[in-house]
C-alpha cells in the first residue's frame, strides 16, 4: 500500500509544515488520511456533494474521492489517466464520467486507500450511483445512499431528505462504532459556517467590475472537499478572502483592461491550469465558476434536530447539487442569474462527456442564451482526461469565441 | 390470423389499430418512458397507458438540435419522433428519473419543443427513489398519490380504490400469463423464439391489457401444438436496457443463438414481480415497483446479480449477452460489475457485452461479434 500511495505521500511531505493556509489545508487532510491508513482507523468515502462534517464530528477520516484524484493530477498529469485506463481495462465504458472512472481505477490500482464505509448523496448525476456501487463491489465496503428527492418543492420532500440524512448518520455510527456527539457536531458546523461566510463574501467581491480575481476559487473548492468544518479549511478560505480584499483596496484587478467577463458554468478543466491565464491574456476574466457558487445559508446549530435539518437543506443548495439534482429549469435559472449577478458578457460550457445531465438538453441552454442575447460557447472537453481535446484545440475554440465577443 | 401473428404486429409500428380504435371511442392515451411508472394508475383512470418507443424512426436530425451526441440514441430518436409530431396520438406523458438521458428528454418535452396533440398536454414527472426500504416506499407512495391526484385533476376523472384493485388484478394476470410463456422457454426445444417473445412483450404495452390478456391466453394454447426450436447452437440470456427492435434478437437467433430468457426492460424485469392484491393499492404499488427485479437506476447491484445468476441456471443458458446502448451510463457500469461477479464463479457462464445503437446500423460487425461469442462457447 505504501508504494501505491507514493504520489500523495510525496505531496504531503512537500506541503507538511507549510505556513500558507492553502497548502496547510491539503497537508492536514492528506496527513489525516495517511495516519488513518497507518493506524487502521476507519475511512469514509464521500463524493463532493456530500460534505464531510458528520465524519469530522465522528472522528472518521473522510476522503472526498474527487479531491483525492485532483491532488494526484496536480503532481502528475497522467495520474488520473492511469486510473481511467485501469477502469476501461476492467470493462467500465469510456462514456462514464472520467472523475468516476478515475475513482474506480484508483481503487483498483490501490492508489486511493480502501474505504471502511461509503456515504453518498444522489447528486448531481447517476454516474456517482454507478461508481460507488462499483467501489462497494470492489472493496466490500458498506454503502449508504441518501436518496435525493427529485423535486424538492413537493410536499414532504424536505422531511424525506432529512430522514435520509439521519439515516446516513446512523450508518456512519454503525460502521465506525462511534456515537455522534452533537456538541462536537455543533463545533464543526460553526467552523464550516465561518468558512461559508468567508466564501460568500469572496463571491460577492467577484461581482466587482473589473474583477479582482479570475478563475476558480481554488481554496474554496479545497475547503469544501478537504477541510469543511476544520480550522484549516476555514483558514484557507479566510486567506483567500483577505487576499481578495487586499487587491480590491489597492485597486488591483485580474487583468489590466477587462474586455469580457466569462461565466464558466461548470467545473474548471483540472488538467489545464493555464487555461484561465490564457483567457486573461486575451483580456477576458472569469469571475464565476459554477463549482464556486456556494450560495447557502449558515447551518442552524441551536438543536441537534435543527442542525441535521439545516445541514440537509444546505446540501441541496450546494454547487452541482442545486443545478444537477432535478429539472433543468434550475440549471437555466442559475445560469441566467450568474450572468446577471456576475455581469457576464458570455457563457462558456465545457461539454464534459460524462455530464449528460448538462448536455442532454443543450438546446434549452442555447435558446435561453439566445433569447437574452448572451453569446454561448459549448465545446468538447474532458475535465479530467486531457486526451479528449488537446490544450491547443481548446485554446483555438476559446480564442475564436472570445475574439468575437470582445469585438461585438 | 393466429393469435401469435396478431400479437407480433404492434411491435412493427409506433401506433396500431388497437390504439386507433381506442381513440376513436374517445379514449385517452398517456405515454410513459420507463417501467418504473405504474401503468396500473393510468389504467385505473380509464386511460390507456402506452410505453414509449421510437419505432419507425430513421434519423435523429431534428432531435439532435436540442440535445447532444453523448445522449443515447434511443432518447435522440424518441425526441426526434416527438418533434416531428409522431406521438400526436398521446394525450399526456409521464416520466421519472430513469437516467440522466430520459430526465433531460422530459425537460425538452416540458419546454414545449415537441409537437403536442393538443394543448394543454398533460405532463407529469414522478418521484421514484433509487433504493428500496420502508422510508423510500412511503415516499414513493406519496409520489404515487400525487400522480393519481394530478391525473384526476387534469382529466377530470376519479380514480377509486376499486378501479385500482381491478387494474392491479388485470396487470397481475398479464404478468402471470407472461410467466407461463417464459415457463415454456425452459424446455429443451422451446416452442417460441426470443424474437417472437420480444414482439409479444412490446404488444403487452401497446394495446389494452384486457385484449392483450385474451390474445396471450390463445397464444399459450397455440404453442402447445407447435414444434419447438431444437436446431440452435446455444441457449442465451439476453440482458440490458431498452431494446425494442426485434431485429436485434433475430440477428442473434439467425446465427444459431436461441434467446431463452432475458434481463431487459421489455422483458422479465417489467413483469416478474406481482403487486399484492390484498393490500391498500397505492402502498402495494409503491412496494412492488421499488422491490421488483431492479434496473441499474436502483442501488441494488448485489440483488440483481443474484437474480441474473439464478435465471441463467433456471433456463440452463450457455451464455449471457448484455446488450448496451452506447452512452448508457447505468448499463455501462452494471454490465462491467456483472462481468466481475461472473468471473468469480467456479464455472463462469460465458459473457459478452454487446454495444449497439438504436438503429441496427452496423449489423455486419454485430454478426461477427455474436458469431465469435458462439464459437467461444464452443457451439
Amino acid at each position: 500500500m505504501s508504494d501505491n500511495l507514493q504520489v500523495h505521500r510525496s505531496v504531503y511531505e512537500v506541503l507538511n509544515g507549510a505556513q500558507e493556509p492553502g497548502p496547510r489545508l491539503i497537508a492536514n487532510w492528506l496527513g489525516g488520511v495517511l495516519d488513518a491508513v497507518g493506524k487502521g482507523k476507519p475511512i469514509a468515502y464521500h463524493p463532493f456533494t456530500t460534505f464531510s462534517e458528520i465524519m469530522v464530528a465522528l472522528d472518521v477520516q473522510p476522503i472526498c474521492c474527487e479531491a483525492w484524484d485532483m491532488v494526484g493530477l496536480q503532481v502528475d498529469p497522467d495520474h488520473a489517466i492511469k486510473s481511467i485506463d485501469t477502469a476501461h481495462e476492467a470493462g467500465i465504458p469510456p462514456e462514464l464520467c472520467s472523475f468516476d472512472k478515475a475513482i474506480i481505477g484508483s481503487v483498483m490500482r490501490g492508489t486511493m486507500p480502501p474505504p471502511s464505509m461509503i456515504a453518498q448523496s444522489g447528486m448531481p448525476c447517476q454516474n456517482a450511483y454507478i461508481t460507488y456501487q462499483a467501489v462497494s463491489a470492489l472493496t466490500g465496503a458498506p454503502l449508504y445512499v441518501c436518496d435525493t428527492p427529485y423535486n424538492t418543492d413537493e410536499e414532504g420532500a424536505l422531511d424525506y431528505w432529512v430522514k435520509q440524512y439521519k439515516g446516513m448518520i446512523s450508518f456512519l455510527e454503525e460502521h465506525s462504532g462511534k456515537k455522534m456527539d452533537y456538541d462536537r457536531l455543533r463545533e464543526v458546523l460553526e467552523e464550516s459556517n465561518r468558512c461559508v461566510e468567508y466564501w460568500l463574501e469572496a463571491m460577492e467581491l467577484l461581482k466587482l467590475k473589473p474583477a479582482p480575481h479570475s478563475g476558480p476559487l481554488s481554496q474554496g473548492s479545497l475547503a469544501g472537499m478537504m477541510g469543511f468544518g476544520t480550522p484549516e479549511g476555514t483558514a484557507a478560505m479566510k486567506a483567500l478572502l483577505d487576499e481578495l480584499k487586499d487587491k480590491v483596496s489597492k485597486g488591483e484587478t485580474a487583468v489590466p483592461d477587462e474586455k469580457a467577463r466569462v461565466i464558466w458554468f461548470h467545473f474548471q478543466v483540472f488538467w489545464d491550469n493555464t487555461l484561465m491565464g490564457f483567457m486573461n491574456e486575451l483580456g477576458a476574466v472569469v469571475p464565476y465558476v459554477l463549482f464556486d457558487d456556494f450560495r447557502v445559508e449558515p447551518v442552524d446549530t441551536s438543536t441537534p434536530e435543527r442542525m441535521i435539518r439545516s445541514m440537509a437543506w444546505r446540501a441541496l443548495q450546494t454547487p452541482m447539487g442545486k443545478v444537477g439534482r432535478g429539472s433543468f429549469d434550475a440549471f437555466i435559472e442559475d445560469l441566467l442569474y450568474a450572468v446577471d449577478e456576475w455581469k457576464g458578457d458570455c457563457v462558456i460550457l465545457g461539454a464534459h462527456p460524462g455530464c449528460k445531465w448538462v448536455t442532454g438538453a443543450y438546446g434549452l441552454i442555447r435558446d435561453a442564451c439566445r433569447e437574452r442575447g448572451i453569446p454561448l460557447l459549448l465545446y468538447d472537453v474532458d475535465l479530467v482526461d486531457r486526451r479528449i481535446t488537446s490544450a491547443e484545440e481548446s485554446r483555438t475554440r476559446i480564442e475564436q469565441f472570445l475574439t468575437t465577443v470582445i469585438d461585438r | 390470423m393466429t393469435a401469435l401473428e396478431e400479437l407480433r404486429q404492434p411491435a412493427a409500428t409506433l401506433t396500431n389499430p388497437y390504439i386507433e380504435r381506442w381513440r376513436e371511442k374517445g379514449g385517452k392515451v398517456v405515454g410513459y418512458y420507463c417501467t418504473y411508472v405504474p401503468a396500473e394508475i393510468i389504467h385505473a383512470a380509464g386511460m390507456f397507458p402506452y410505453r414509449m418507443r421510437a419505432t419507425g424512426s430513421t434519423s435523429s436530425d431534428l432531435g439532435d438540435v436540442y440535445t447532444y451526441r453523448t445522449m443515447c440514441t434511443y432518447c435522440r430518436h424518441s425526441l426526434d419522433q416527438a418533434m416531428r409530431g409522431e406521438y400526436k396520438f398521446l394525450d399526456g406523458l409521464v416520466a421519472c428519473y430513469s437516467c440522466d438521458h430520459v430526465r433531460r428528454l422530459f425537460d425538452i418535452w416540458k419546454a414545449g419543443k415537441v409537437e403536442f396533440s393538443q394543448p394543454p398536454f398533460y405532463l407529469h414527472f414522478l418521484s421514484v427513489p433509487m433504493k428500496a426500504d420502508v422510508e423510500t416506499e412511503e415516499w414513493m407512495a406519496s409520489g404515487l398519490e400525487r400522480f393519481k391526484q394530478s391525473l384526476e385533476g387534469n382529466f377530470k376523472v376519479t380514480i377509486t380504490d376499486e378501479a385500482l384493485h381491478r387494474s392491479i388484478e388485470l396487470y397481475n394476470e398479464k404478468r402471470r400469463l407472461l410467466k407461463s410463456l417464459y415457463e415454456l422457454r425452459k424446455q429443451d426445444s422451446p416452442p417460441i423464439s426470443g424474437t417472437e417473445v420480444l414482439e409479444i412483450l412490446i404488444a403487452s404495452t401497446s394495446m389494452p391489457v384486457e385484449e392483450f390478456n385474451q390474445l396471450l391466453k390463445k397464444v399459450l394454447e397455440e404453442l402447445r401444438g407447435r414444434d419447438g426450436f431444437s436446431d440452435y447452437r446455444a441457449r442465451l440470456l439476453l440482458g440490458g436496457g431498452e431494446l425494442e427492435d426485434p431485429e436485434y434478437i433475430k440477428l442473434i437467433e439467425d446465427l444459431g443463438g436461441l434467446v431463452v430468457t432475458d434481463f431487459m426492460c421489455f422483458g422479465i424485469r417489467d413483469f416478474w414481480d406481482l403487486v399484492d392484491e390484498d393490500a391498500e393499492p397505492i402502498s402495494a404499488l409503491a412496494r412492488r415497483y421499488l422491490e421488483r427485479v431492479s434496473c441499474p437506476r436502483m442501488i441494488d447491484h448485489p440483488r440483481r446479480q443474484e437474480f441474473l445468476t439464478d435465471l441463467a441456471k433456471e433456463y440452463r443458458v450457455d451464455g449471457i449477452i448484455m446488450q448496451r446502448m452506447k452512452y448508457c451510463d447505468t448499463w455501462g457500469g452494471e454490465s462491467a460489475m456483472m462481468e466481475w461477479d461472473i468471473k468469480k464463479e467456479s464455472t463462469p457462464t460465458p459473457y459478452m457485452v454487446l454495444e449497439r445503437e438504436y438503429l441496427i446500423g452496423a449489423a455486419g460487425q454485430m454478426r461477427t461479434r455474436v458469431q465469435a461469442f458462439l464459437e467461444t462457447i464452443g457451439r
